[in-house]
Formats: structure tokens, C-alpha cells, sequence
């Protein structure tokens, strides 16, 4: 059985070579799809995790919407001033406000161009610097309660932002809420750093927070998208949490798994959408498998039906029909497993040049080995019934017909 | 019409009353549960003939007489309506379709018109296919297949595919297949339908060569071949109208 199911993979190369692409087209869909779903949401993860805060303070739910103005929603008012109480509690280490907001930014202090501008402390181990420093000092502008300490004018940005307006640490770039503040306000590149950029998957020009708040005008309600907390290590997170929501009952605090959560719970069409792109694309490898046996199986149907008739029992056909779908499969599901590791490496490249993400496609042994699994299953099942439903004959006038 | 034929100790394959009536349209399910009332056409009508070993009978008729249905109902390949087939004295039609395959590998040769190599195999694996049902060695199928096509004049070539071949030596390697496990009954299909005429000649010697110890059935419109049976059997509209 083996030697006919071998001849026929080497005897006709095209359509077994149509077959086995087919197959593994199949299984790098299932693959890709599925690491594109499990990079969403490692990376989300990730930017929590790599944010290393214990809780997180906001005002309401937080909706990361990349595309729009801000990218996030600015729900806390008052920010420095709620920060400062929390950080004056005990079992605290630090308490620090953020704000994302859309800006204004331009090289020459004419060809402005929206983009995501985020107030943030860009230092500490928290913030990864690939080119150049960090901020050199606190939030100084805002000092003793008030917006009137000396602005630093320090920017840091990711690399999509420095290719996309052409500059690197020590340049200028204009920056500001309205076109005209941004023509007043040049800030100097000192970092170039990825971890703002990755935390709201797109390029992003971080200064420090009431800086942000002095070109937006939005100093006057104080407003960050959140407050970032770290807790001392001989404190109980949850307690300091509890204690935190009893000082500020109007505001939210959660730990980073429930940030993650609330923040994946505003985006329950996107998931929704996710999920049924990865059902689709298992189902749409299922079916495209599936189909591509039944057709070459069915090009066999005369072949199988002189077998028959010199008197191969049905499952002696059957089997020998399995066989060769299973070497397709093989072959299909090795080749589609090969080749998930450059179209992942090609997407994270294109991804990453656009968006910021690294490794929006996480590739793991789970997924290439259920991928492989896939094509192999499917190809020895459909091969399996195609082959009972086209033995069932054994006269070789079927063939003729 | 039926047609009474002798049957005695060295019958190999006989069959009495044998009819076959074909449906029409009633090759789709839909088809079956759509309708009840359809035409059916009578392909074969109360046919009844037996072959003794070593006896080369051949089958005449016109295109559409039955000729290849009643091959076919012999070599197990189809049930009949009515009627009963005994081959190496066992009754095909009491059998499953399980035990029609197992009979015709064990005691049926086929030799079809279109040959019905595979493509993807060589002369000497077509020859041997039949063989691995049997569960025989790869080197014993080798050594079998081997050895008949040296019987067909097709030693050397052995290693070659089917569209290596021509018509005729195709032809020869699908005698050589037929022979293969040495059945007791040979039955061939139009078997010089596309081949030249000494191509033919040599094909038709081959198949009555071998009859010496079995029954070969021959079914033709072609009169060379029908001169080299013992008797002929004429079919028209699927009766048999002379025993000759």
C-alpha cells in the first residue's frame, strides 16, 4: 500500500505539489491567525507588565483607541494632587500620574502633523532607552502645586517617530495641543525609546506630564489617564489597594490583571472580531483542506476503481487512499510550519515599523505543533471518508462514466 | 429468449437465466426518493452459458447487445437482477460484495479494452498489484511480475510506465496482470478494441496460449478475434441468438 500511495505523490509533481501548497497554506493561516491572537494579547500583557507598577488609579473605564485623539482617555482630575495623596499613604513607594493626548508635532515649525503626545515620567527601570537618556530630572514644571517651575523641554521618542519626522537625539521638534502652542514650544530629543510607543501600539512623543498639560492648555482640570502605583515590598498589595479606594471612593484601582481585563473588556467587538478571524481561519483551514483532498482523491476515483475491480478490498483502497492524503498532509503541514516562521517574521517587521509593536505575531510550540496537527488530522480524516464515499464502487464503468 | 449450454465436471464458470435490468436515473439518491415509477432498460435477458477449463469462448455481438455487462456480472463486478453465476464452484450471487472482490482476485483475470494501467506505477508494479491484496512479499511480487512480462515479450521492459508503452504492449502488461495470480477464469473486454491488427494478432495469441489450463470468456465484435474461440456466442439486445 505504501509503494502505490508513494507513487502516486512522485508521479504526477504538479498536483501533488498543488496539494501539498493547499495543505500548507491551510495550516499557516491557522498558524499565523492564532499567533497574531495570542501576540494581542501577550502584548497587553506585556505593556502592563513592563509599565512595573502594583495598581493602577483611573477615573472610569480606560479605552485604548489608538487611532483617535489622545489614545486614551484622560478620567483623572486633579491628577497631581490625587497622586501625591496616594503616595503620602503608607505601604506606597511611588504614586505617578500619566496623560496621553493628542498633539500637534512638526520638525520645522511648519509642517505640523498629528500625533500621540504622553506625559510621563520617561525614566527609571520601568522605561527601556535604545538611543541617547533618559530625562535628566522630575517633573519639575510642576512645583509646589502650581505650573510655574522651568520647563525641560526634553522629549523622548520611539524610532517610527524619529524616522517619521526625520530626526535623532538632539534635535528639536515642535510640539503642542493647537498648531500655534506647538509653534512656541520646541523640545529636544534626548532618548529614543520603545516603551511608551509599545504601551499604546503607536508612535508617541513622551515629555513630562504638565509639560504635556502646559501645550495641551489642560492645566487648569489636571488631567492624566491614570495614576500609576508602586507598592513598598514589605506591603500587601491588596491592602494598600483596599485602603486607596476608601480615600477615593470616585476612582478605580486595580491590580494589573484586572487593568488588563477592564481594559480587554472595552474591547469586546475587537475581541469578538479576533476570535471569529482565528474560528474563521481554523474553519477556512479545515474546509480548504478538506477540499483539496476530496479533489485530488477524486481524480484518483478511476485508478481506485481499477483497484476494485482486480480485487483490492475496499479498506486495502481505502487505506492505501488514507496513506497518500496523510503523506500530503505531512508534507503540506511541515511546509506550512516552515513557513509561519518567516511570514511571522515579515509581519512583526511590517507591524513593528508601523505601529511600534514587536511581536504582534507570538509564535509557540503549542501553536506550530497544533497547526501541524490540524493539517495532519484534517488531511487523514477527509482523505479517510473521500476514499470510503469513492470506493464504495468497485466497476470500473463508474470510471468511464 | 434462454439459451440452455452444457455444463459438465470441467466447468469452471457457468450461469443460468442471468438478467440484468438497468434503472434510469436511479443513479442519485435524489433520483430514488423522487421517484418511484421509472423506466428500466434490460441490458441482459435470462442469459445461460458455462466454460469448461481450457476452452476459449467467444462473446459476438454489436455495440449495446450486453456483451460487457455479462462480463462484468461474471467477473463479480455487478450484481444481476435475476439469475445465478457459479464460478470454481462457488455461487457468486449468494456472495457479499466482500466475497465477490475475494473471488475475483483469487480465481478472475480481467483484460479491459482501455487497458486500465496506472499511470503512476511501472509495467512490472501494475503487473504486481493484484499481488499486495494478497499480502505477497515486495521481492516475491517482483520476482512474479518479472517473470510474466518475460512471458509477454515485455522482459526488458519492466521499469517502464504505461506512456512509455504502446497500445499493444500496454495491452500485454495488462494480460501479464491478469494472469498474475493465477486465476482458473480469464476474462477479457474488447480486448484488441485499440490496437492495430498485428498488434492484435499477437495479443490474441497470448490469451488463447494461456487458456490451455484455464476458461477464457472473449468478448469482441471483431471477427480475427471470435476465429480464435472454440465456440462464439452470439448477444443481441442481451439474448443470446446463437450458441455456437
Amino acid at each position: 500500500m505504501a509503494g502505490v500511495a508513494g507513487a502516486w505523490i512522485r508521479h504526477d509533481p504538479a498536483r501533488t505539489t498543488l496539494a501539498v501548497v493547499g495543505i500548507a497554506l491551510a495550516v499557516l493561516a491557522a498558524t499565523v491567525l492564532a499567533g497574531v491572537g495570542v501576540g494581542v494579547l501577550a502584548t497587553a500583557e506585556t505593556k502592563f507588565d513592563a509599565a512595573d507598577r502594583d495598581l493602577w488609579v483611573t477615573g472610569g473605564p480606560v479605552r485604548f483607541d489608538p487611532g483617535t485623539v489622545g489614545g486614551i482617555e484622560n478620567t483623572v482630575v486633579d491628577a497631581h494632587e490625587v497622586a501625591d495623596g496616594v503616595e503620602s499613604r503608607d505601604g506606597v513607594e511611588t504614586a505617578v500620574p500619566m496623560a496621553f493626548q493628542s498633539v500637534y508635532v512638526s520638525p520645522n515649525g511648519s509642517d505640523f502633523q498629528t500625533h500621540v503626545g504622553a506625559g510621563a515620567p520617561a525614566r527609571g527601570p520601568s522605561v527601556s532607552i535604545a538611543e541617547g537618556n533618559p530625562f535628566r530630572n522630575d517633573d519639575v514644571h510642576y512645583a509646589n502645586g502650581s505650573y510655574d517651575g522651568p520647563m525641560t523641554h526634553e522629549l523622548v521618542i520611539d524610532r517610527q517617530t524619529a524616522n517619521r519626522f526625520d530626526v535623532t537625539v538632539g534635535d528639536t521638534l515642535h510640539v503642542g495641543g493647537t498648531i500655534e502652542t506647538a509653534r512656541n514650544h520646541e523640545f529636544t530629543v534626548v532618548g529614543i525609546s520603545p516603551t511608551y510607543s509599545r504601551f499604546l501600539g503607536t508612535p508617541t512623543v513622551t515629555m513630562h506630564l504638565s509639560e504635556l498639560q502646559e501645550v495641551t492648555g489642560t492645566t487648569a482640570s489636571d488631567r492624566a489617564t491614570f495614576i500609576t502605583v508602586d507598592v513598598r515590598d514589605d506591603a500587601e498589595t491588596a491592602a494598600v489597594k483596599a485602603e486607596i479606594e476608601r480615600a477615593h471612593p470616585d476612582y478605580e484601582v486595580r491590580t494589573n490583571e484586572e487593568q488588563i481585563r477592564a481594559i480587554l473588556g472595552e474591547q469586546a467587538v475587537v475581541l469578538a472580531a479576533a476570535a471569529s478571524l482565528v474560528t474563521l481561519a481554523v474553519a477556512g483551514g479545515l474546509a480548504l483542506t478538506a477540499n483539496v483532498l476530496s479533489s485530488v482523491i477524486y481524480q484518483r476515483r478511476r485508478e481506485l476503481s481499477v483497484l476494485r475491480a482486480l480485487g483490492w478490498s475496499r479498506w486495502t483502497t481505502v487505506g492505501t487512499t488514507t496513506l497518500w492524503a496523510l503523506f500530503l498532509g505531512l508534507l503540506g503541514s511541515v511546509l506550512g510550519v516552515l513557513a509561519t516562521f518567516p511570514v511571522a517574521f515579515g509581519m512583526n517587521r511590517l507591524v513593528g515599523s508601523i505601529v511600534g509593536f514587536d511581536g504582534v505575531v507570538r509564535l509557540s510550540p503549542r501553536i506550530l505543533v497544533g497547526g501541524a496537527g490540524l493539517g495532519i488530522a484534517v488531511s487523514l480524516v477527509s482523505g479517510f471518508l473521500v476514499a470510503v464515499l469513492v470506493s464504495r464502487h468497485d466497476s470500473v464503468a463508474v470510471a468511464d462514466r | 429468449m434462454e439459451t440452455e449450454t452444457r455444463s459438465n465436471d470441467e466447468t469452471l464458470l457457468s450461469c443460468r437465466s442471468l438478467t440484468r435490468e438497468y434503472t434510469r436515473g436511479a443513479d442519485g439518491w435524489l433520483s430514488r426518493v423522487r421517484s418511484t415509477d421509472r423506466p428500466s432498460v434490460t441490458a441482459l435477458d435470462g442469459v445461460s452459458l458455462a466454460v469448461d477449463r481450457g476452452e476459449v469462448v467467444g462473446i459476438a455481438g454489436p455495440s449495446g447487445s450486453g456483451k460487457s455487462t455479462l462480463l462484468h456480472l461474471l467477473a463479480g463486478l455487478d450484481e444481476p437482477s435475476d439469475g445465478t453465476i457459479e464460478l470454481a464452484g462457488t455461487d457468486v450471487t449468494a456472495l457479499s460484495g466482500r466475497g465477490r472482490t475475494r473471488l475475483r482476485l483469487d480465481h478472475v483475470g480481467v483484460v479491459f479494452q482501455r487497458f486500465y494501467l496506472l499511470p503512476s506505477l511501472s509495467a512490472r508494479g501494475n503487473v504486481a498489484v493484484p499481488l499486495i491484496q494478497r499480502g505477497r512479499s515486495k521481492r516475491a511480487r517482483r520476482d512474479r511480475a518479472e517473470s510474466l512480462l518475460e512471458t509477454v515479450g515485455l522482459g526488458d521492459r519492466a521499469a517502464h510506465s504505461p506512456d512509455e508503452l504502446s497500445g499493444g504492449e500496454q495491452q500485454r502488461v495488462a494480460i501479464a496482470r491478469a494472469l498474475v495470480t493465477d486465476p482458473d477464469v480469464v476474462l477479457a473486454d474488447e480486448p484488441t478494441g485499440e490496437l492495430d491488427s498485428a498488434t492484435g494478432e499477437r495479443v490474441l495469441e497470448l490469451l488463447t496460449e494461456v487458456a490451455d489450463d484455464r476458461a477464457v470468456v472473449l468478448a469482441s465484435h471483431d471477427d480475427r478475434a471470435l476465429r480464435r474461440a472454440d465456440r462464439v456466442l452470439h448477444l443481441r439486445d442481451g439474448q443470446i441468438i446463437d450458441d455456437g
